[in-house]
């Protein structure tokens, strides 16, 4: 537990004035789910993301989506050895243990499916082989909400592969003063010392996984998933995969939180990042999430 | 969400509150419920726009202004309109005065008191109809402001209502009965009540035949008699100033000597005029709640317009025998100079007949043979001698005409004459098993006494010229009318008059059942019940209360075991309560931690105490579920707790 306090410590020099999506990046991956920052350009996702995999000890890749690329481009491909006269599989970017996807809406759904698939999967299969992903396995997709021109938006269904979306959003302006006087930003990464292994992270993960949820609990995140299933102004409402997704969260934020139980706190701090996505609201839409928290009874 | 949710109340208080204001339209001066609903209106517009609200300085001149109206207008603030209306113009202003829920809630009260003003002007099913819609969209509204979803929620509304349904008949059934009814107001002297004029000119009774409202129904107990011989009798003329008869001398008293006559017995409802009503000619004894007035006539005990039952019971067909001083006769006889031509003929019909008896067959016979007819729409009687332009050039009139006719030629020819007002007939409703008299039925006849017998015998002049007149009703004798006069006469598809008859006999029910429920049906209904003679409404009425609050009790057990709460939830809601009396709100949505970062800014000890109490609670409910007895104890730990006390 204490690492996991260094390393968010040292992610908040990091990444000034946005301690809470700090702590929902990290309560995202303790979750074993994969993160969606949709954000303006230049607000810190490459960042965020480096930062993460630094602190964690994670290897760590970054692929510029743009529409002409490949599904091999980031799978791997099988490559004729011509000394022994056999193939070989050359792995793409998605075998590292941190995969950040940039501005994944630029690329064709054919690319945005085989990368979904394999998160999905934990495993790349490529000519009837397969070959499994490291552990941890993580993706930081980020994409930039207010450009639309020449993308393919994801659909909800893949989004659903999403555990969380956060925004950053600019920072607070005593952060930015300071980010503005301080040191360049890649040259603080450089100087992160991992905190934490892999062995780690995969032992908290467990621990999160293991926490104390009460059946009162469940009720109320029951009550919260019918809510939106009541509400008319949603499409559709959560669905129960969602509802674990949702249970897995607040499990993570428990365990940020230093407790060994789930509380109806936890589950309203990780809402509005686990439902907004899957119930198509914009990242400026959250409002009507935070205001049906408000309206729903704790049972 | 919560935000517009709340809108969503008020607007549906707005709605609920005018629609209960609508039928006031059309008992009050009409601007005075359109500027009470237009201000609902803009109070809406208002609301929607989340404006500002005006000044209680711009509020306090317009209220001001507004009574002042209402006074210029009325002219009370005070009895059944004034009272109405200035109870309006208050809710209109006090919706401008509506901001938080509270003032909301105050305003949907007042649309509950509202609801039964209506019932004040009119006691009518359609009335009763509109009281129900009201008390649904009220209820409603309640729901909606209360933070019900509005889907389904007019449907709780009618399951609360249909709930409250049992309570409100047993309720209405045993309530101890007033005397009057509860809206018996002071007449409002603006409004004039319809029913037959107090004085009689030729014409003024025709204006009457052409409405073809109610006037009163009757139910006779056994054999009804025929058409012909019911004369209603209401009013007494009994002075002529050569134009107009009226009643100027009512009788002190009479001696009456009643003799032959068969007995009928009939329960009448009709509303009164002047506190008269009808009586089936002759009755013998007065009906209970009024008195038998000389000249056979009923007066009520009170004043008020609001409908009256009675039962009487009347003699048919009898010699109405009395005893006339010479003065008395005189007045009788009295009349102004001119129609020379009429009286001289008065003379001669004495002369051929011999007696009374005698006068009366030969005016009869020159009225049936004498080129008479009889019409609603009789040339104007323009001249000085109007009698005499009647009796020899005109020769048209309905029963005024003839009645004043005769009276005056009786008189002229020296026998104490009268007429007599009312109506005469009806109309079976084979629905509702009763006779229904109409306005159009309204009738005059007259009354001569004959010195020979001393009797006042009714002879009816209108019978001799168009028989049909009283045997079968206005429309039948007037068929040249029936094009000309819209809705009279015009022979009705007889599907129209089945719905006629219908609405008539649930009108009649509706009276008899409802709005006559008095203490007597109260009475009625408990000895079919076997309560015996003497029973105490209010006894019975605490019967019912008491006995019913027990035999709900098992219920309210079964309830409350239902909906026990556990100990930790009962404890939530006492730390919500007493925090909510240090002014900290707590809602249904916060979890322990966010009632502990509430009370943060609490003293010291205060937060201590409840930082350890929450921390128990976020354990049992989301740590460990524990069992009842530590959950108790919790209970009783949080039950202990006193703010500012360690």
């Amino acid at each position: 537990m204490q690492s996991l306090s260094l390393a968010y410590r040292q992610l908040n020099t990091l990444i000034l004035g946005k301690p809470r999506a700090i702590r929902l990046a990290l309560a995202c991956l303790i979750a074993r789910g994969h993160l969606l920052i949709e954000d303006l350009p230049g607000v810190g996702k490459t960042t965020l993301a480096h930062g993460l995999a630094a602190v964690l000890g994670l290897h760590y890749q970054r692929v510029q989506f743009t529409s002409d690329l490949l599904p091999a481009d980031i799978l791997g491909v099988n490559i004729y050895q011509r000394e022994t006269g056999s193939f070989r599989f050359h792995q793409g970017p998605v075998f590292s243990q941190l995969l950040l996807a940039d501005e994944i809406n630029r690329a064709s759904p054919k690319v945005q499916s085989a990368l979904l698939e394999a998160m999905e999967e934990r495993q790349v299969s490529i000519d009837g082989e397969s070959h499994p992903l490291p552990t941890p396995f993580f993706v930081i997709a980020t994409q930039n909400p207010s450009e639309q021109l020449g993308t393919f938006p994801l659909p909800e269904s893949q989004l659903d592969r999403f555990l969380m979306r956060i925004s950053l959003g600019y920072p607070p302006p005593e952060a930015e003063r300071a980010l503005l006087l301080g040191q360049d930003r890649r040259t603080l990464l450089a100087d992160i010392s991992a905190g934490l292994t892999a062995a780690d992270l995969l032992l908290l993960q467990n621990k999160a996984a293991a926490l104390t949820v009460t059946p009162d609990l469940a009720d109320y995140v029951l009550a919260l998933l019918q809510a939106t299933r009541q509400e008319r102004s949603y499409l559709t409402g959560l669905s129960p995969r969602a509802g674990l997704a949702l249970l897995a969260a607040a499990r993570a934020w428990a365990l940020l939180e230093g407790r060994d139980h789930v509380l109806p706190e936890d589950v309203k701090a990780v809402f509005p990042h686990v439902a907004g996505h899957r119930l198509g609201l914009s990242g400026d839409a959250l409002g009507s999430l935070k205001k049906l928290l408000d309206h729903v009874a704790i049972p | 969400m919560i935000k517009s949710l709340l809108r969503q109340g008020e607007m549906a208080v707005l709605l609920a509150v005018a629609l209960v204001i609508l039928p006031l339209l059309l008992f009050l001066p009409p601007w005075l419920p359109m500027l009470v609903l237009s201000m609902l209106a803009l109070r809406g517009a208002l609301l929607h726009r989340q404006a500002v609200l005006p000044s209680l300085y711009l509020l306090l001149p317009l209220l001001l202004l507004a009574v002042g109206g209402l006074w210029l207008s009325l002219n009370t603030l005070v009895g059944r309109e004034g009272g109405a209306a200035l109870l309006i113009l208050l809710l209109g202003f006090k919706s401008f005065e509506s901001r938080q829920q509270r003032d909301w809630q105050v305003l949907l009260a007042l649309g509950f008191f509202l609801a039964a003003m209506p019932l004040l002007f009119d006691q009518s099913p359609l009335a009763a109809v509109w009281l129900a819609i009201s008390l649904l969209v009220l209820t409603w509204a309640m729901l909606i402001l209360s933070g019900e979803m509005v889907e389904g929620s007019l449907r709780s509304a009618m399951q609360a209502l249909a709930l409250s349904l049992p309570l409100m008949l047993v309720l209405f059934v045993v309530m101890p009965r007033l005397p009057g009814p509860l809206w018996s107001m002071p007449h409002d002297q603006h409004v004039a009540g319809t029913g037959l004029s107090d004085s009689m000119e030729p014409g003024s009774i025709s204006q009457l035949v052409q409405q073809q409202e109610p006037a009163f129904s009757v139910v006779f107990a056994g054999q009804a008699p025929a058409v012909s011989e019911m004369y209603w009798r209401i009013m007494i003329f009994d002075d002529f100033d050569g134009r107009r008869w009226q009643n100027v001398r009512g009788l002190s008293s009479e001696t009456v000597q009643w003799q032959g006559g068969r007995l009928v017995s009939y329960s009448l409802t009709g509303k009164p005029s002047k506190s008269r009503l009808p009586l089936l000619e002759y009755t013998v004894t007065a009906p209970a709640g009024g008195v038998l007035e000389p000249g056979n006539l009923f007066k009520l005990a009170r004043d008020g317009d609001e409908l009256f039952r009675f039962q009487a019971q009347s003699l048919l067909a009898a010699h109405y025998r009395t005893v006339l001083s010479r003065a008395d006769q005189d007045f009788y006889r009295h009349l102004p100079p001119g129609n020379p031509a009429s009286r001289q003929l008065a003379l001669q019909w004495r002369a051929q007949g011999g007696d009374g008896a005698g006068f009366v067959r030969a005016a009869l016979q020159y009225f049936r043979l004498g080129g008479f007819s009889y019409t609603l729409q009789p040339p104007l009687l323009n001249s000085e001698d109007g009698i005499d332009q009647f009796m020899f050039s005109s020769r048209q009139g309905f029963c005024e005409h003839y009645a004043s006719a005769l009276a005056f030629m009786a008189r002229a020819a020296g026998m104490p004459a009268r007429i007599v007002t009312g109506y005469q007939g009806g109309q079976f409703n084979p629905v509702g098993q009763f006779w229904q008299v109409k306005s159009s039925d309204a009738h005059a006849w007259v009354e001569i006494w004959l010195a020979e017998t001393g009797e006042w015998l009714r002879v009816d002049p209108t019978a001799a010229v168009a028989p049909d007149r009283v045997t079968q009703g206005v429309s039948q004798s007037i068929p040249a009318m029936q094009s000309q006069l819209p809705g009279l006469g015009r022979s009705m598809p007889s599907w129209l008059l089945r719905v006629q008859q219908n609405w008539q006999a649930a009108g009649f029910a509706w009276q008899q059942w409802v709005v006559g429920y008095d203490a007597g049906k109260q009475l009625n209904l408990y000895r079919w019940l076997g309560l015996g003679e003497q029973v105490d409404s209010g006894a019975v009425l605490r019967a019912v209360l008491i006995g019913g609050g027990l035999a709900c009790l098992p219920l309210l057990l079964l309830w409350r075991r239902q909906c026990a709460q556990s100990p930790l939830q009962q404890g939530r809601d006492r730390l919500v309560q007493v925090l909510a009396a240090m002014g900290i709100m707590v809602v249904d949505s916060d979890g322990p931690l966010d009632i502990l970062n509430k009370v943060r800014r609490l003293p010291e000890p205060d937060y201590r105490q409840l930082k350890a109490l929450l921390k128990e609670y976020a354990a049992m409910r989301y740590r460990q579920p524990v069992p009842q007895q530590q959950a108790r104890q919790w209970l009783r730990r949080v039950k202990a707790f006193r703010p500012g006390r360690q």
